[in-house]
């Protein structure tokens, strides 16, 4: 046995020493290379995919177009299965391979540990959809997505306005985004407005009978969380919620109504949302971004983590573009941290861009992103 | 059998190998010259091999199916870590810190492993595996649920982060602790006796083996060690999240110690550099459109090694094209002597 | 009311997780292995139903359908994963089972992608009301189909020369083979019908919940595992009464707003305090372990 183990053990060694034990002498890439990190397979995939369909959509057209003076972009996508315990593996893949700007993670859980190993090394990233508040807490992270809190206080003062004394919750209790805003609208709602509420976990994200039956006197249902379980919710309350009440959401709405096989037309119910993302649009840059990406791949994966990431990509490349057109020396040579101060100043400086997911977005020096929300009905009642 | 007072060098060879890995990373690693990669690959395989070598004592010389490391691994993540987040302001974030919430993580986990080890005494088998899953999801299901002011909610625990330079150094440091308890364990009398259990509990009974005393024990220092891990871990992250500890890693710590040999400690460690190796390549070689080929890859590996080392059918396939054999030609023979007069290893070919 | 409403539900997931424990606890009690896979046997049942909607249009065609397609898929594994490692260590044949369960999510997700599909063809909506109380047409359709599963199952296993066979091979697999019983005929068999039921669980999970995911059989084959092992491993009735009995505590937990962010605890906790007051469950045999 133990004769076994030197061998194989000493074979290990080597294995890991092969893998490249030894720091690579510098960036020796011919492009720019955007790292990403996001759920490509298991249950949060949908949102993985298609932020990274969309960012590849994003960096084929920009290198079809000439790159940024000739340079192309490269999109590095890798696959955290939404488990924050491996973001640390792919951050440090993505900086051996060169990695110059980042997306930071698709969603909110890996892309807090994105943001401490990231500012390590000083590398910019431009988040399409992770939308925890701590997320760009530190001065080289930026939101393309609202963040949570925000969200969750703007549909409360929307509630509030509409003068109901008793509505429904129903939300994820183990989920950052569904508690996160959960926690900010609580805190924001009128105290007079009663609230009933109920919850689900993953475990049973499919037989919702026991939460149906809590809410199912309400007239009023706020649900922040993401379409998936909301269309299966909202096909299980069929005559058991009244058939005039409301169900009103946060952005994870988006998409609900090509949710595959959710006959959204026999829904009584209204279905309303808050969102920055039109995705039934056919004009504008939204419509633009709809076409050509359910050209390439479908309708499936369309969603609005998708449009915000074609936006990110785009954003990023204006800011260098703007960047090096004022004078700065961007090249791929550079270090990521040189870049990420050009991108900062950028950023911080009054940058402004227009794409799918609203007009003259701009970012606050915190990382958050300045832009109007589309307050936004899917269906009226039937 | 082997002579208890002679000194053999091959007992040994492990902890060697270890500490020379140590060295030459440690070098590497303050003369700034290792790879941030490497250092993390470093620090998951040190994690991995104090978890399986310490579920190794459960499953191959106690006997015990358990499907619940996790579970221990979590408690201490979350106390220990919980201690280091407290502490962090006084201390500092420095090696004090780290000890101390690895003894208060390795100590939580511990009561935890008297806890399990109770309906342990009762129940055999099977059951007792599904009773240890049942706990790992009920302390996961505790510290997701607790006030966010307690274990930080579903974000999880915020806790000190080290330097991944310096961080892998402690977590080989206690690979060579648990290396040394577990081993010297199991070549004492009690270790003797632990294997008495395992092989027939009711003949160890009557030879007057104290079964109560001793299965509480290696679950206590079984779980001892996962905690202690559990602290490394949250040292790793950020955050400390419980969806880390469901019994998909616990079932993934099995894995190591099952493909290792059931009663090999070496077995165990290889096993669990080799699958800590493979995640972390699959998860980074396959990008893109490829990300979903990691579990096919990972199922078939797994499939085909455990049919080709367990079949009865492949026996004489497996002695006719033994890598052994292969690779150390017609000392083989001798080799094998040599593993089946080890009273340690002789159990995985049963 | 809330109370009662709670408990039909809770009879409802009960009854599926009835289901999918008698697949489990025949296949324990006779070959003696922990099946991880059989969980997943359901999501391929779903993502056969899904398939066969889109062809053929009716749901009991697709029924029909998958549990074909299901018990090939179990004699398969068997044949191919579990049968080559048959006298190997019990924990080997786990370890392969936890593989095959790795090989059949991920071929679902690469074969069908990530998004979870829905299969609106197979939901049964409305239902009949007595007075506050409303009961669902798919709970009762649930709580028949389980009762029918079970009491043919058992006159099956008590009364067929197939079923006499499997509970000699149960009872001590080496006598039965040298009293001529084919022990791996009655193996497959045992796999099939497993595979069957996984399918009819699936049917019914679809039937309340129309969304077909690659993890959807996970959680719930856990769950009902605990309520095989709550109830009795190897124990027809005892499946059957662990399968209720967890259904009705998660559903009951997770109307007490403050247990419901802990109905999974709650759950194992039940399985915990069982198996200390009776260590085989509640209907299992208690063996008295002979030197």
């Amino acid at each position: 046995m133990n004769k076994m183990f030197v061998k194989i053990l000493s074979l290990c060694l080597c294995l890991v020493l092969a893998s490249g034990a030894l720091v690579a002498c510098g960036n020796k890439n011919d492009s720019y290379v955007i790292g990403l990190s996001g759920p490509l397979t298991g249950g949060a995939s949908v949102y993985g995919t298609a932020v990274k369909n969309a960012a590849q959509l994003a960096v084929d057209e920009i290198n079809a177009a000439g790159g940024l003076n000739g340079v192309n972009f490269t999109l590095l996508a890798l696959d955290d299965q939404h488990d924050a315990s491996k973001v640390a593996t792919n951050y440090a893949s993505m900086v051996d391979q060169g990695m110059h700007v980042s997306l930071g993670c698709v969603t909110s859980n890996p892309c807090l540990e994105f943001c401490t190993l990231s500012k390590a090394d000083n590398v910019f990233f431009l988040t399409p959809s992770a939308s925890a508040n701590d997320v760009v807490k530190e001065d080289n992270a930026y939101q393309m997505c609202f963040a949570d809190g925000n969200q969750g206080s703007v549909a409360a003062d929307y509630v509030n306005g509409l003068g109901l004394t008793e509505i429904g919750i129903f939300y994820k209790s183990d989920d950052p985004y569904s508690q996160g805003i959960y926690e900010q609208f609580k805190a924001n709602l009128n105290s007079s407005i009663k609230t009933v509420e109920a919850l689900f976990t993953d475990a049973n994200t499919s037989d919702f009978s026991a939460q149906i039956d809590t809410l199912k006197g309400c007239s009023f249902i706020f649900m922040p969380i993401y379409y998936t379980p909301a269309s299966l919710f909202m096909t299980q309350a069929k005559g058991k919620v009244a058939d005039n009440a409301t169900y009103y959401g946060c952005d994870g709405f988006d998409g609900i109504e090509s949710a595959e096989g959710f006959k959204i037309a026999e829904i009584p119910q209204k279905i309303s949302m808050l969102s920055h993302f039109n995705s039934k649009a056919t004009e504008g840059k939204a419509g633009d971004f709809i076409k050509k990406y359910t050209e390439k791949y479908g309708t499936e994966t369309l969603n609005q983590f998708g449009a915000a990431a074609y936006d990110c990509v785009y954003a990023i490349y204006n800011a260098m573009k703007a960047a090096a057109d004022a004078g700065e020396n961007i090249s791929p040579d550079m270090t990521a941290s040189d870049l990420c101060e050009i991108l900062k100043k950028q950023f911080n400086g009054g940058f402004s861009y227009s794409g799918a997911t609203g007009e003259n977005i701009k970012w606050q020096s915190s990382g958050f992103v300045d832009k109007t929300a589309i307050a936004y009905v899917i269906k009226e009642a039937n | 059998m082997r002579h208890s007072k002679s000194f053999y060098i091959k007992n040994y060879l492990n902890y060697a190998i270890i500490l020379v890995v140590l060295i030459v990373f440690t070098v590497l690693s303050l003369t700034g010259s290792a790879k941030l990669s490497t250092l993390l690959l470093l620090e998951k395989i040190a994690i991995s091999v104090i978890l399986s070598v310490s579920l190794c004592m459960v499953v191959g010389f106690l006997g015990e199916l358990s499907l619940g490391h996790a579970g221990f691994m979590c408690a201490g993540a979350f106390l220990g870590g919980k201690a280091s987040a407290l502490l962090e302001p006084v201390l500092g974030n420095g090696i004090l810190t780290l000890v101390i919430s690895m003894l208060v993580g390795g100590f939580i986990a511990a009561l935890f492993g008297v806890i399990i080890g109770l309906p342990a005494l009762r129940l055999r088998g099977d059951y007792l595996a599904i009773v240890t899953l049942a706990f790992g999801e009920i302390i996961r299901s505790l510290v997701m649920n607790a006030p966010t002011s307690w274990f930080g909610g579903t974000l999880g625990l915020p806790t000190p982060k080290f330097n991944s330079k310096y961080l892998f150094i402690v977590a080989f440091l206690m690979v060579l602790a648990c290396l040394a308890v577990t081993q010297n364990l199991i070549r004492s009398k009690h270790g003797r006796a632990i294997a008495s259990i395992r092989d027939n509990e009711i003949a160890a009974r009557a030879s007057g083996v104290d079964v109560t005393k001793y299965k509480l024990f290696v679950f206590t220092v079984s779980a001892f060690f996962a905690g202690i891990a559990g602290v490394l871990y949250s040292y790793t992250q950020t955050r400390v999240q419980s969806v880390n500890f469901d019994y998909n890693y616990s079932i993934e710590i099995l894995v190591m110690v099952v493909l290792g040999g059931l009663g090999s400690i070496n077995g165990s460690i290889i096993a669990a550099v080799l699958i800590t190796f493979l995640d972390v390549e699959l998860q980074t070689l396959l990008p893109g459109d490829l990300a979903v080929l990691q579990d096919l890859f990972y199922a078939l590996i797994l499939i085909v090694i455990v049919i080709y080392k367990n079949a009865p059918g492949l026996k004489s396939f497996r002695e006719r094209y033994n890598l052994r054999k292969l690779l150390i030609g017609r000392f083989a023979a001798a080799a094998d002597a040599q593993s089946s007069t080890d009273s340690v290893s002789g159990k995985e070919e049963e | 009311m809330d109370f009662l409403s709670a408990l039909i539900n809770g009879l409802s997931s009960g009854g599926t997780y009835a289901i999918i424990a008698l697949g489990y606890t025949m296949v324990y009690g006779i070959a003696k292995m922990l099946n991880f896979a059989h969980g997943d046997v359901i999501m391929v049942g779903g993502y056969t139903m899904f398939l066969t909607l889109m062809a053929l249009g009716h749901p009991l065609v697709a029924l029909a359908a998958a549990t074909v397609f299901c018990v090939i898929l179990g004699v398969t594994i068997e044949r191919l994963a579990y049968r080559p490692l048959r006298g190997a260590s019990p924990l080997a044949v786990l370890i392969t089972a936890i593989g095959v369960s790795f090989l059949l999510q991920s071929l679902a997700q690469i074969i069908f992608g990530s998004s979870p599909k829905m299969l609106v063809q197979l939901q049964i909506s409305g239902g009949i009301t007595l007075g506050a109380l409303s009961i669902d047409y798919s709970t009762l359709l649930t709580l028949a189909v389980t009762a029918v599963v079970m009491v043919v199952l058992s006159l099956f296993v008590k009364y067929s020369k197939t079923g006499r066979a499997m509970v000699a091979v149960s009872e001590d697999r080496d006598a039965a083979l040298l009293m001529g019983v084919n022990t791996n005929a009655i193996i497959a068999i045992t796999f099939a019908i497993g595979s069957a039921l996984a399918a009819i669980a699936g049917y019914l999970m679809l039937c309340k919940a129309p969304s077909l995911s690659n993890t959807m059989g996970a959680m719930p084959g856990i769950k009902a595992f605990t309520a095989a092992v709550i109830g009795g491993i190897g124990s027809i009735p005892g499946a059957m009464l662990g399968g209720i009995l967890l259904g009705v505590v998660e559903s009951i937990s997770y109307s007490v707003p403050a247990l419901a962010p802990f109905t999974d605890a709650v759950e194992f906790s039940i399985l915990i305090l069982v198996l200390l007051v009776r260590p085989s469950g509640i209907l299992g045999k208690m063996r008295r372990e002979k030197v």
